[in-house]
This record gives structure tokens, sequence and C-alpha cells, in this order.
């Protein structure tokens, strides 16, 4: 192999560990235990909430993907995205292998959480810390928010207020949320 | 109704995992993280003290018979396989021996995928590497078939299917490498592995090099430029420069060839990778051959050279030394190019290298001394020695 293919085609080194070189030391097993509590839900919601696999089987999934990581630690360089793109992958894979019997909900989709919003609505402390979290908003992401989890009004609800798509306005909530959950940390830091 | 007591709830709980699921992952990780340990001075110890040909007959032996053993062993097959491809393919046919017969029960179904998978895959890269080109493709097959019914795996099976688009490239299958390689892009980008993603820019590029597309080569590469520096990947961003420099070479901007050859010369040489810089400093003295500077480009080569010989790199030296014999011949100094090939033979010969790549450096010597030698006749030699690599056994047939 020439030199221009042997610095080319050094992509052998890549395929087993090399980037080791990126963790010092692999996670012990404690290490590996907190990773199974701490991302089993999550895996689980994405099967259900995104991908809508049914409540076993998800969990069959997210075990199988934490079982896939350990063989893979030392060459994982950000666990949270490996994480989520395999229980995605291996959802699609699923439904691949499941063709679709029942035929989707839109109104249900709609309304199902964001499985990254619905993390970050559990990083607020209780409902209450909520309500102070929209003080710190504008005002339509307030009207948004509030319309959502005070009002009890669904995407489409929410949508035909504003006289916007439910998509959109699914994304907004969202938006909003993150916002939330910025601002309302930035405040809990400045006290 | 307070405001507070109209708040929707958010409930969605907080799912427990089956407490037999995770008795069964931390059994698993406790069972791999031992089995690391001290796998490395097993497969290195018992691969010293065996003989190569009786390499096979350690699939029976129980310390090699575990996911810590058969990841030492993938170590091997790839820090051999460019360097000693024979041993690497022999080492890879133990670990897919190895995997192949661990029993059903000795790890979860998706861990045994893994193990398999990862074997097969590295038989084929040895393979690869030994131009058996068919035969490696049947065992990137072989490890897909162990990953297939597992939609967990894509990304291992990403990195197999990468594996087999660099396999197509060298068997010039350039369109299915091309949309292979697509594939590996989305999978990598969805669990976040930037490494590998960058990997599969760059060996996109490097098939538009291959196909002759140098400028769309060039900018490919430099489109990875800043993604490389982003994920602060020194060795990658190196091998991007090295290979602009490439490129910009046949384009003939040997300006920019220049200075990519010296961010990568830097950035190697910071990284201790001596023989990859002698490596990019090659590529600098054919630029100055290739540009019709004869001087400065014998004098380059002959540094390099000096550099390979210190690493004791016989054959790499004698490589080198050929482009300075195709350098004398083209400035018309055949007395010296034949001197110089003389010498290349009395190194191979004593450094008791293959005695076919010996027979094809004393023709080129002979050729040149009856003036019946060009740069083409050196080019074969060359090439058919780089090929003594793959092909031990392959005969020299002369051109001249």
């Amino acid at each position: 192999m020439n030199t221009y293919l042997r610095i080319v085609v050094r992509w052998s080194s890549i395929q087993n560990g090399a980037m080791t070189l990126l963790t010092n030391h692999l996670p012990d097993e404690r290490q590996f235990e907190v990773v199974y509590a701490g991302y089993f839900d999550l895996l689980v919601q994405i099967a259900i909430h995104k991908f809508r696999v049914p409540d076993s089987e998800a969990e069959t999934l997210a075990h199988d993907v934490l079982i896939s990581y350990l063989r893979k630690s030392h060459d994982v360089i950000e666990l949270r995205p490996w994480l989520v793109g395999a229980i995605c992958h291996a959802s699609r894979h699923y439904w691949r292998l499941n063709s679709r019997t029942v035929p989707t909900d839109a109104e249900t989709d709609l309304d199902r959480a964001d499985p990254a919003s619905v993390r970050i609505l559990d990083s607020l402390p209780d409902q209450l810390a909520a309500r102070e979290a929209l003080e710190c908003l504008n005002e339509r992401c307030r009207e948004i928010l509030s319309m959502r989890y005070f009002e009890g009004c669904t995407v489409i609800e929410i949508a035909e207020r504003l006289g916007i798509k439910p998509k959109y306005a699914q994304k907004l909530i969202a938006k909003c949320l993150r916002r939330a959950e910025t601002l309302y940390g930035e405040k809990g830091k400045m006290q | 109704m307070s405001d507070h007591e109209k708040v929707v709830p958010f409930d969605r709980g907080q799912r427990q995992p089956d407490p037999a699921r995770v008795a069964e992952f931390a059994a698993t990780a406790r069972k791999l993280q031992q089995e690391r340990e001290g796998a490395a001075a097993t497969v290195t110890r018992l691969l010293a003290e065996t003989p190569y040909a009786e390499w096979p007959k350690l699939a029976q032996r129980e310390e090699l018979r575990n996911s810590g053993a058969l990841d030492e062993l993938s170590r091997e097959v790839v820090s051999r396989v460019d360097r000693v491809p024979l041993e690497s393919l022999a080492i890879a046919q133990l670990g897919t021996a190895v995997a192949d017969s661990l029993s059903a029960s000795s790890y979860p179904v998706v861990v045994l995928a893994q193990i398999r998978a990862q074997a097969w895959k590295d038989r084929g890269l040895a393979l690869c590497y030994l131009a058996r080109y068919p035969e490696a493709l049947e065992a990137f097959d072989r490890a897909e078939d162990a990953l297939r019914p597992f939609g967990t795996l894509a990304h291992d099976r990403a990195i197999v299917q990468f594996a087999r688009a660099t396999t197509l490239q060298e068997a010039k299958r350039y369109d299915e490498s091309f949309a292979l390689l697509g594939e590996c892009k989305t999978i990598f980008i969805d669990h976040g592995d930037t490494r590998r993603h960058l990997m599969c820019g760059i060996a996109e590029a490097a098939l538009l090099h291959r196909m002759g597309k140098f400028a769309e080569a060039r900018t490919a590469y430099s489109d990875l430029l800043e993604q490389a520096t982003e994920i602060n990947d020194r060795s990658l961003l190196a091998s991007i420069h090295n290979n602009i420099g490439h490129s910009s070479i046949e384009l003939g901007d040997y300006t920019s060839a220049a200075d990519h050859l010296d961010r990568a010369v830097r950035i190697l040489t910071e990284l201790g990778q001596p023989l990859h810089v002698a490596r990019a400093e090659l590529a600098r003295g054919r630029m100055f051959v290739r540009k019709g500077d004869y001087e400065t480009g014998i004098a380059h080569l002959h540094s390099v050279r000096q550099q390979f010989l210190k690493h004791n790199l016989v054959e790499e030296a004698g490589l080198c030394g050929l482009d300075i014999v195709e350098a004398h011949l083209l400035r018309a100094s055949t007395i010296e190019a034949e001197a110089f090939a003389w010498q290349i033979v009395r190194e191979f010969t004593a450094a008791q290298l293959n005695a076919r790549a010996i027979t094809a450096l004393g023709y080129l010597s002979e050729a040149i001394a009856a003036r019946n030698a060009s740069v083409a006749t050196v080019q074969h030699v060359r090439q058919f020695i780089r090929n003594l690599r793959k092909q031990p056994e392959a005969e020299f047939v002369a051109t001249a």
C-alpha cells in the first residue's frame, strides 16, 4: 500500500480502540450500573413515545442497547447521543420486523411528549417551581406553556388558539420549555 | 380552584427496570471487566511462545476463549495488518475460530453477536490487505449475518460496513463503496460518533482521488478540515493535510501541496510519529522530482531514506531508493541510477528480504546498465515489490 493510501486507510486503527485514547480508563462495574439506572427510563420512553414501540418490547430494546454498550464503552465518546442513537435505530428495526397493524392516531401522536422535553420538565423540582419558571419567560412562551400545563390544552387546541399548525405548536412548546429551564437555572444561580 | 390544583400532572413515572435484567447487566459488566484484565499479557505471551504455524491450535486454549482475549487478538490483527498481513490473517482466523466456538450461554445473545461480528470483520480486514477481496467480502457478510437480528447493533453494523466500503474501494467497486459510506455516515452521526463520521468523509474524498477526480477530492478534504479541528483529532487532521498535499501534487499546485505537507509534518512531529513524518516527507521529495527540481528532490529523498533505514525498514527504504533511481533516470544520470539500484540490491540481500524482490531489483540494475530501463521500468519493479507484501510467491515478469 503506497504512502497516500497508508495514511488514508489508517481507518483500521479506529476499528479497535484508537478511541481508547480519549478515555483514560474503562468505567468500573459500578459506573456501568449507574449508566443503566440513569438511562434505562429515558431509552424506554424514547422507544414508546417517539416510535410507539409497545411497552414490554421497549424495555427489551432499552436493555439490549445498554448491554451492547458494555463492549463498546471504551469506544463511545459521548454516552447519551450514542445510547439515544442506538435506541432510535433499534426501534426502527423493531418496526421493520413487526409491521404496524394499528393505524397511528395523529392527535394522540401530537399529544405525546417529546422525550427531550420530558427530561426538562423532570428537572424542575416541582410544579410550583414550574410556575416560577414561567415568570421568567417572555409573554408568548408564558402563554403557550400556561395553556399547555395550567389549562391542560392539547397541542391541537393550542395550535387552533394561536392560529398555527400543530407541528409548529409542538415545536414552540419544546422551545419554551428549554428556555424556561435555562432562565430558571440562571435565576437560581443569582439567588 | 387554586392555580396549583389546576396544574396538569405530567405523569410519566420513573420506569423501574426488571431486577432480573439489572442482574444480568451487572453480571455481564463484571464478567467483561474481569476478562479484560490480564488479557493483553496472555495474548502477547501465547503468540510469542507459539510457532506461527501452530497458531490455529491456540483456539483450544481456555485462556483465549473469552471476550477480553478476543479483543486483544483483534488489536493484534489491526496492529500487524500493515506490516505482516499474513500473520494478521492467521490471528484473525484464530479469532473467528474462538468466537464461533463460544457456547451460546457464555454471554447474552447481543454480546455474543458483537464478539463474533468483530472477529469476522477483522478477518475481512486482513484478507483485504492481502488483496483477497472476494474472501474479505464474504467475511464481512458473516459479520453482518451475526448482527442482523439485533436492531440495537446498528453502530456495530456500520463499522463492518465501513470496512466493507474500504474493501470495495480496493476492489475498484467505487460506486458501491460510495453508497455504503453514505449509509455509514448517517448511522455514525446518529450515534454521535463524530470521529468515524469524519473517517467516512476522508474515505469518500480518497475515493474521488482514486477515481482521478483530484480537484473534487481536494475540495472534499478541505471541507473536512474544520470538522477535524472541531473534534480535535490531530491524527486525522494530519492525514487530511497530507492527502490534500497529494491531491494538490496531482493538480500541479505545488505551493498548496508544500503548505499542506508542511502542516501534516508539523502535526505528526508533535504527535511523535517519525515514520508518518518520513512518509509525508517522501511525498514532498516526489513533488520536487515531479516539478523537475531533481537535485532538491534527490537530496530530500536521501534524507527520508535515512529515516527508514534508521528504523530498520529496509524494504521501505528500498522503495524510497527507487524514487531516487527514477529521479536519476529523469535527469539522464544513468551511472548514478545504476549504482544506486545496485546499492538497494545489496541492502535487500543483507536484510535477507524476499528473493523475488532481489531478482526484480537485479533485473532493474542490469536494464539500466544496458540502457534499456525507463521510468516505467522502475515503476513496474516498485509495484512488484509492493505487491509481494500481499502475494509473497508472485513471480517477477520483466517488461523491457
